[in-house]
């Protein structure tokens, strides 16, 4: 594919996050997407593209209001990302992971409350949905979720974090680990015996 | 015996004999059904080195363990013959109803030999055959030879029929089987056309017996579930139809445009799936039983039909230059009714265009010329003036007037719409289909370009050679059973073994789906072998293996040939044909 002007620049900011991502440990092999919307186009990672380390080819324009025959080769939550883009809360990006914590904090919660002062601040709460991937219900429900919310989990899957720039959308996918690896410790520890105390002012 | 019928039809229309005839279990276990059947067939029943339209040769139509049965896409069935355009053993795999009417009619396969004395068509009602003379049939294109015959026999028979163009041998003449499904390529019309047979009407309504239907429906609920999460399958075939890769293979510019002179076609947009679907669409349809259902019919100017597919868009637009979609359905209408295959004669026209563009055809055809491409298909298809030299096919033609490198094609059959110089494993592919320039041999668009099952790098030449040897046997294996194609851009070797085991009742497993698969790809390569075929035209045209972003071919066929176990000749080794059990025992019917 060609790969020149606001495409080259697109390619380079979603390599760039890809990898943090990847390095991370947020996302691995074929796992984890991400988008931009801009102007009329979302341009999003590829079906099985490897976010660690994206070629030229890996990212696809897709219309926003779509569908398209781009659809196809985009990557396969393409639903979901045209449905986030589309419900009203002016996103410009998206991240989506399989950081491990989150995903396992889903499998016991219905909503994950950061416990520690920086995600409480920022993200408030994270709800945790369901659906199966790439369906259009799971898509409505993520929208949904994003309206009011920067991130959600879906349950067994992965994190989706929304923003206006894609620096932000990976800071709340930093922060949705960060708040799912404290609950688990602080769990953890409690399953221990430790007794907690109650932080007065999140 | 559960699944197959174990029976053919054998029709010598010299003699004017028809009669039943066993096909041992044996035969049926080491190649299935369909292509493989068929190979096996024309390969033990056809002389070598005779001309395709020469009696002798024999047409195979053939069906597999799962066509009838429940299984998903398996309502398919193939054609085998030694083919006119390429020279080489061809078979092509069609849809529609056809062939699960064949089944029902208790039939797993029918050889044709011989020729009739006048025009005929065969009718075939519950395993019962006659000839009839149909001489007040001929010049009827496939759309009125199909609805007389329903006329006259009843709307239940299906039938597969030529038009002109088969009658007229003309070299990709196709057969046509219902609205939307035909045997397209490799001119296997025109062999019908030789034998004098306009067309094959069967019913039946006798009950196929499988193992267990149970498993077979839950393989299909499974099979569901997989199929709708795929992107390919689930989403772009059922939502736009197999013109999704119009655009798609554009932006990679890998679409050909005039004659595969450049990589990228300008005109995309206007001839898109988008534009079909705002413009022309009416209604999804589908072969029956088929959970993707990736047909589709448009309407213009009141009249309605099946919508081009992909390749037919690309060989009659981009390739030809010509950007209106409206034109292109009539195009392509047009080539279904006479008869002919959309690729090559799309292919074989872009050809003559650049040849007039070099001023060697005149009276020519000019790019993207619509008014004169219909003139041009009719003249073809009955083989008059200018028509009459590409009825023989793009290499024939180019050669004819000294410039072969004009022809895109491998084998004498021209290439489809995917540029080889953007997707090394295609390239591959291409050189080492034992019918040609083909993308179905092993259609590693799929895994370079769509992504499933794996996204692979398209320009990396590494392993493709294993991969490729690999889809060649597992196509095989597909085309045999006889189910579609598009279920394999989800379904895996493992769910068609299961799928065969519950049909037949036999142990089929992975490897020896597989194995099947080789056995058949080996003795399609012996018969081309036998013909004269060996490394030279394991090649691509001079355009592509000349130009800067060329495939690294050589390195890639070396470790093709030592994947395959065959010499550096490209000749399969005695101790692969003895591992496999080739050519096997001699079958007579």
């Amino acid at each position: 594919m060609r790969c020149s002007g606001l495409r080259e620049y697109v390619y380079r900011l979603l390599r760039y996050y890809g990898g943090l991502l990847s390095r991370h440990g947020y996302v691995a092999g074929h796992g984890g997407n991400l988008s931009l919307r801009s102007g009329g186009s979302i341009y999003i990672t590829r079906h099985g593209a490897r976010l660690e380390d994206l070629r030229p080819d890996d990212v696809i324009e897709v219309p926003l209001e779509g569908p398209s025959s781009l659809d196809a080769i985009a990557s396969s939550e393409i639903l979901l990302h045209r449905a986030v883009y589309l419900n009203g809360a002016q996103h410009l990006a998206i991240v989506h992971t399989h950081s491990l914590y989150a995903t396992a904090a889903s499998y016991f919660l219905d909503e994950l409350k950061p416990l520690d002062v920086e995600s409480a601040y920022v993200l408030r709460s994270i709800p945790i949905v369901e659906g199966p991937a790439g369906s259009a219900k799971l898509a409505e429900r993520v929208a949904e979720a994003l309206k009011d919310h920067h991130a959600v989990v879906v349950r067994g899957h992965g994190v989706f974090t929304a923003a206006k720039v894609m620096d932000v959308a990976y800071r709340y996918a930093c922060l949705v680990e960060r708040s799912a690896m404290l609950w688990f410790l602080v769990e953890t520890l409690k399953a221990q015996g430790l007794s907690q105390r109650e932080v007065k002012e999140l | 015996m559960k699944a197959w019928r174990g029976k053919c039809l054998v029709v010598d229309l010299t003699r004017g004999l028809i009669k039943t005839a066993s096909l041992p279990r044996r035969l049926l276990e080491s190649f299935m059904g369909g292509r493989g059947l068929g190979v096996k067939l024309v390969y033990d029943l056809a002389p070598r080195r005779v001309d395709a339209y020469h009696e002798d040769n024999v047409i195979v139509l053939s069906t597999g363990p799962l066509t009838g049965t429940k299984f998903y896409g398996s309502h398919r069935f193939a054609v085998v013959s030694k083919s006119p355009l390429t020279g080489t053993i061809f078979d092509s795999s069609c849809g529609g109803e056809w062939g699960s009417q064949l089944k029902a009619a208790g039939l797993d396969a029918l050889v044709i030999r011989g020729r009739a004395k006048a025009l005929s068509a065969l009718i075939i009602d519950e395993g019962e055959a006659r000839m009839v003379n149909v001489e007040h049939m001929a010049g009827l294109s496939t759309v009125e030879a199909e609805a007389q015959l329903q006329r006259d026999l009843g709307r239940e028979f299906r039938v597969v029929c030529i038009g002109p163009a088969g009658e007229n041998l003309v070299r990709m003449a196709c057969i046509r089987a219902g609205e939307g499904h035909v045997a397209g390529r490799g001119g296997l019309g025109a062999v019908m056309g030789s034998k004098r047979v306009k067309a094959i009407a069967v019913r039946g309504s006798k009950s196929l017996e499988v193992h267990d239907e149970e498993k077979l429906r839950n393989l299909c609920l499974l099979a569901f579930k997989r199929l709708q999460s795929n992107p390919i399958t689930g989403k772009a075939l059922p939502s736009l139809g197999t013109s999704f890769l119009l655009r798609l293979i554009n932006e990679h510019r890998m679409l050909p445009a005039y004659n595969y002179k450049q990589p990228f076609f300008e005109g995309s947009h206007e001839i898109s799936a988008e534009i079909f679907k705002s413009s022309f669409y009416k209604r999804r349809k589908g072969c029956p039983n088929c959970p993707i259902a990736c047909k589709r019919l448009v309407e213009v100017d009141g009249v309605e039909g099946s919508q081009p597919e992909f390749e037919s868009l690309w060989a009659l637009g981009p390739a030809c230059g010509l950007s209106s979609p409206k034109e292109l359905i009539e195009l392509t209408w047009l080539c279904d009714k006479l008869g002919l295959d959309t690729i090559s004669t799309g292919a074989t026209i872009a050809c003559a265009m650049e040849l007039t563009e070099l001023g060697l055809l005149r009276p020519g055809v000019g790019w993207g010329d619509s008014e004169a491409m219909k003139k041009l298909l009719v003249d073809v298809a009955n083989r008059r003036e200018l028509g009459d030299l590409l009825a023989e096919g793009s290499r024939r033609l180019a050669e004819r007037l000294g410039k072969p490198e004009v022809s895109m094609n491998v084998k004498g059959l021209e290439l489809p719409a995917y540029d080889p110089r953007g997707v090394y494993g295609q390239a591959l592919a291409y050189a080492t289909s034992n019918r040609g320039g083909c993308h179905l041999r092993a259609y590693m668009v799929a895994g370079e370009v769509l992504g499933v099952p794996v996204l692979l790098d398209r320009r990396d030449p590494v392993g493709k050679a294993e991969l490729v040897a690999f889809y060649e046997n597992f196509f095989a294996a597909i085309d045999s059973m006889v189910v579609c194609k598009f279920l394999a851009l989800e379904l895996d070797e493992e769910v068609f073994a299961e799928a065969l085991k519950a049909a037949t009742g036999l142990p089929f497993t992975k490897a020896s789906l597989l194995e099947i698969g080789e056995r058949i790809y080996n003795l399609e390569r012996l018969f081309n072998v036998e013909e004269g075929f060996s490394r030279v035209h394991d090649t691509l045209p001079e355009r592509i293996l000349c130009s800067p972003d060329a495939p690294p071919l050589s390195d890639m066929l070396k470790a093709y040939y030592a994947v395959r176990g065959w010499s550096e000749e490209g000749v399969p080794s005695e101790d692969k044909l003895i591992e496999l059990g080739l050519p096997g025992e001699r079958v007579e019917v």
